[in-house]
């Protein structure tokens, strides 16, 4: 039996992702109407949230630049979900039409192996107009541009990326067991809109549940404050990433163990 | 489990699969009932089957539709666990050693491609290549004997989504050989594809078990595949094993039986299936005889499919 | 049409979607979540105005009108897009379109047992919430009467608006970002994700025109006394804007489908 390490899968991943966006250059028509779909979404959010202001100049003490910071920082760690684990909106659909059974059929992880089919160019759309956000709320509240700063920038991004991640991964496998569980998927990725706003705002035993239990606090607030409150950051934020590792495995786990209770009586 | 002596491919005994499901209720107010409903009941997909494979065989495994062919190779796949009894596929248990078990077998599940949909052919053996860690000799080797075999060329640079039915299941059949496994499970393999088609597909198979020793397990329920293919058949019924034996010794069972056919005025084929022990083929053609006006008459051997049919009607009892 | 008929499409429409039990359950606990999340932000948001009436709405006033729009979104989705592109790829809509009965006659009438099944199922628990948590915030008089034929114009508009999208999978593969784009400019300028009220004064005036706001905004301002609907020539010109832009998605719809049918059956799906 051979043995298959990280080497292997990054190799195979590399692999896999080069021919994906091969084969989608042959659907032109389609790349550019989910591009400009994927513009419209950024665009109606941003709208949304400029009408927010309109009305109401700050929340819960958060000024226009601060919010504009974490809204950026939101849709920049929102990206890697949508970029690399897109495949899970399908998982329903294949688990009911039995198509599923094909990827059990390889000498490989079931669950790298569905999640490697797909790879969303359209996220990196999202990924300019979060960048864009965030440095142009970083000038307006002039926060000093150190290597420092930038390296704490970029480790509490992936780290807030990881908790969408296992979200969707919680409400994607959910279809192993439940028939119709589509709209599960839909309103945690109607959560995610809630990550641009502070935590703060949360109260009471909800604060516990929205903190930990579905941690959209971690999706932008605790990981943001990092870089926008140097001087008094919250033990929350710095165990952050530990907590994000531990999530995703955990959503691993359960998206694993939904394939191995699943009867396969779909075909 | 000590009798396993490196010979079989799968090894089987007393394996059961049950499943959970819910009893529904029938109309709109069964359906509001079943919302709160937990009224389970456990179905037997398979029941106390006992079975072996030996290396290089190509067994057909028939029965009718829900008879527990599928629960079947989705256990010998590694996918379900048997809810008991011991099960074997290369000397391993599937279910435990999913991986491992994947890199010595194939599989070829009908309609249903398992290639990459808008990857030329080519590009998905490549991707399989390395997914399986097959070393480039093998592969070459392999791409060669696909040539020497069947002619590969048109079909090698065509994404998989723009192929017929008949050139995907080609393909499909390819690439579960192409890591050279000891088991190849060929589920429904010519289901849909035109008469020729069909022939080339059941000489590939051979020229593959042939040239590899490749263990090949087929379901099917064209009875022209079993013919082509196996010598040996296996048929299992509401998940009980009905019949393992010889596909020769299938028509000596019925061996008294024979198809009589009649040619009626208007060229139009009627057959009629007659135990010669019991009635004798003369005074039917007699008897008919006085009905109508034959053209033409026909006596053949019984063949596989109605036995097959006899069997699934409960005749072998 | 056939009431009979039209009555046991509605029917099989109501067991499918009764069929999905646990998913029935899960989609409830999600949506009260997904409330509370809506009630914590705008409380926030409240809060720090220092005012208690924003635009003409009030926190409750806000409260009731977003999670209501929540509640008829999930009332009033449908899947028609998705449906017909997978048809389309997996090549039955050639069958589909031979069915008896027409195409979309046959997708309304199925789909009302799923609206059914939905308003019953979720809407009026959300607003028999609403009123005990407001402790009856919302009137009851006539404006229920009018909300009921409101929501019942804006489920037809709504069904309007996916037919006039989906034909355009017949010329196009990429249904995700048809659809998003759909869902997307409705969800927005319908007033579902922030009522319309807070836009911004010249946004609002062409808003207000557009056909989206007939599909929530309407309705629940309608249920609300807002927007004019407490005086009858209000009420005529909400009903009016309704029914024209009914009048104008159908006739377009028609218009789109047959010449969308038309390049299947030459292309032979």
């Amino acid at each position: 039996m051979h043995k298959r390490g990280l080497g292997f899968y990054a190799r195979i991943y590399r692999k896999i992702l080069i021919q994906d966006l091969k084969s989608k250059m042959s659907y032109r028509a389609d790349f550019i109407i989910s591009t400009f779909g994927m513009i419209m979404t950024n665009l109606s959010g941003f709208i949304t949230f400029m009408i927010l202001f309109h009305n109401f100049p700050t929340i819960n003490g958060w000024d226009y630049y601060h919010m504009l910071f974490l809204y950026g920082f939101s849709l920049v760690a929102l990206t890697p979900v949508q970029c690399f684990f897109d495949n899970n909106w399908n998982l329903r659909f294949m688990v009911q039409s039995g198509d599923f059974i094909k990827y059990c059929f390889r000498p490989v992880n079931v669950f790298f192996y569905f999640i490697s089919e797909v790879f969303d160019v359209k996220g990196l759309g999202q990924l300019a107009f979060g960048i864009g956000t965030i440095v142009y709320a970083w000038i307006k509240i002039g926060i000093p541009v150190t290597f420092l700063v930038i390296l704490k920038l970029l480790v509490f991004l992936l780290t807030a990326s990881l908790f969408m991640i296992a979200l969707m991964n919680f409400a994607a496998a959910t279809c192993f067991w439940i028939k119709g569980s589509g709209y599960v998927m839909v309103i945690m990725f109607r959560f995610k809109d809630f990550a641009k706003y502070p935590s703060s705002i949360f109260q009471g035993i909800f604060k516990v549940i929205f903190t930990f239990v579905i941690p959209i606090a971690f999706i932008a607030y605790y990981p943001s404050l990092v870089i926008l409150t140097p001087d008094n950051v919250p033990l929350l934020s710095w165990i952050s990433p530990l907590y994000g590792i531990l999530f995703v495995y955990l959503s691993y786990r359960f998206w694993m163990l939904g394939v191995r209770k699943y009867d396969f009586t779909g075909s | 489990m000590s009798e396993y002596s490196g010979n079989e491919a799968v090894v089987m005994k007393n394996v059961c699969k049950d499943f959970k499901v819910l009893n529904r209720h029938e109309g709109l107010k069964g359906s509001i009932k079943d919302l709160f409903s937990r009224d389970y009941k456990t179905v037997s997909a398979v029941k106390d089957v006992t079975l072996t494979v030996n290396k290089g065989e190509i067994i057909g495994y028939l029965g009718p539709n829900g008879a527990g062919k599928s629960t079947t190779i989705k256990m010998m796949t590694g996918v379900l666990e048997p809810t008991s009894g011991e099960l074997l596929v290369n000397g391993k248990v599937p279910y435990k050693n999913r991986t491992e078990n994947c890199e010595n077998i194939g599989v070829v599940f009908g309609q249903r491609s398992q290639l990459w949909w808008s990857l030329p052919l080519i590009e998905s053996f490549k991707l399989l290549r390395d997914l399986y860690m097959v070393t480039k000799e093998d592969y070459e080797g392999m791409i060669e004997l696909y040539r020497s075999l069947v002619d590969i060329e048109p079909i090698l640079h065509k994404p998989v989504r723009e192929m017929s039915l008949g050139q995907r299941t080609l393909s499909d059949i390819l690439a579960a050989f192409l890591h050279n496994p000891a088991i190849v499970f060929l589920d429904e393999p010519t289901i849909g594809l035109d008469v020729s088609m069909k022939a080339k597909i059941r000489e590939l198979i051979l020229g593959l078990n042939k040239e590899k020793n490749t263990t090949v397990i087929l379901t099917t329920h064209d009875m022209g595949d079993v013919d082509a293919l196996c010598k040996r058949i296996v048929i299992i019924d509401k998940g009980t094993k009905i019949y393992d034996n010889d596909i020769d010794h299938l028509k000596t069972y019925f061996g008294s039986y024979r198809t009589l056919k009649l040619k009626r005025a208007d060229d139009e084929w009627e057959e009629y299936l007659i135990d010669e022990k019991t009635t004798d083929v003369m005074d039917v053609i007699m008897e008919k005889q006085k009905q109508m006006k034959i053209k033409d008459v026909k006596i053949d051997e019984i063949s596989t499919e109605e036995v097959i049919k006899k069997i699934y009607e409960g005749g072998a009892k | 049409m056939n009431p009979k008929r039209l009555f046991a499409i509605t029917r099989a429409g109501i067991m499918e979607s009764l069929h999905f039990r646990l998913g029935i359950f899960v989609t409830l606990f999600a949506n009260l979540i997904y409330l509370v999340l809506v009630y914590y932000l705008w409380k926030a948001i409240y809060d720090s105005s220092g005012t208690a009436v924003v635009n003409g709405m009030t926190f409750s006033d806000t409260m009731i009108y977003l999670i209501l729009a929540t509640a008829l979104f999930n009332f009033l989705e449908m899947f028609v897009v998705w449906d017909m592109s997978r048809s389309i790829q997996q090549g039955k809509i050639v069958l589909d379109l031979l069915k008896p009965m027409r195409f979309r006659k046959y997708t309304f009438w199925s789909y009302t047992g799923n609206h059914i099944v939905q308003f019953v199922l979720t809407f009026i628990p959300t607003f028999i919430v609403v009123m005990i948590v407001t402790k009856g915030a919302i009137s009851m008089g006539l404006n229920i009467l009018w909300f009921l034929i409101a929501t019942f114009l804006a489920l037809m508009i709504n069904y309007n608006m996916e037919m006039l999208v989906a034909p355009i999978c017949f010329y196009t593969e990429s249904t995700w970002g048809v659809n998003i784009v759909k869902e997307t400019i409705v969800l927005l300028l319908s007033g579902a994700t922030i009522p319309l009220a807070f836009f911004p004064e010249k946004a609002r005036v062409i808003v207000q025109y557009l056909p989206f706001r007939a599909v929530y905004d309407i309705p629940l301002s309608m249920l609300l006394g807002k927007s004019g609907s407490d005086n009858w020539q209000g009420l005529l010109e909400l009903f009016g804007l309704q029914l024209i832009w009914l009048v104008i998605l159908t006739l377009a719809g028609n218009l789109f489908w047959n010449h969308a049918v038309k390049k299947v059956t030459v292309n032979g799906g």
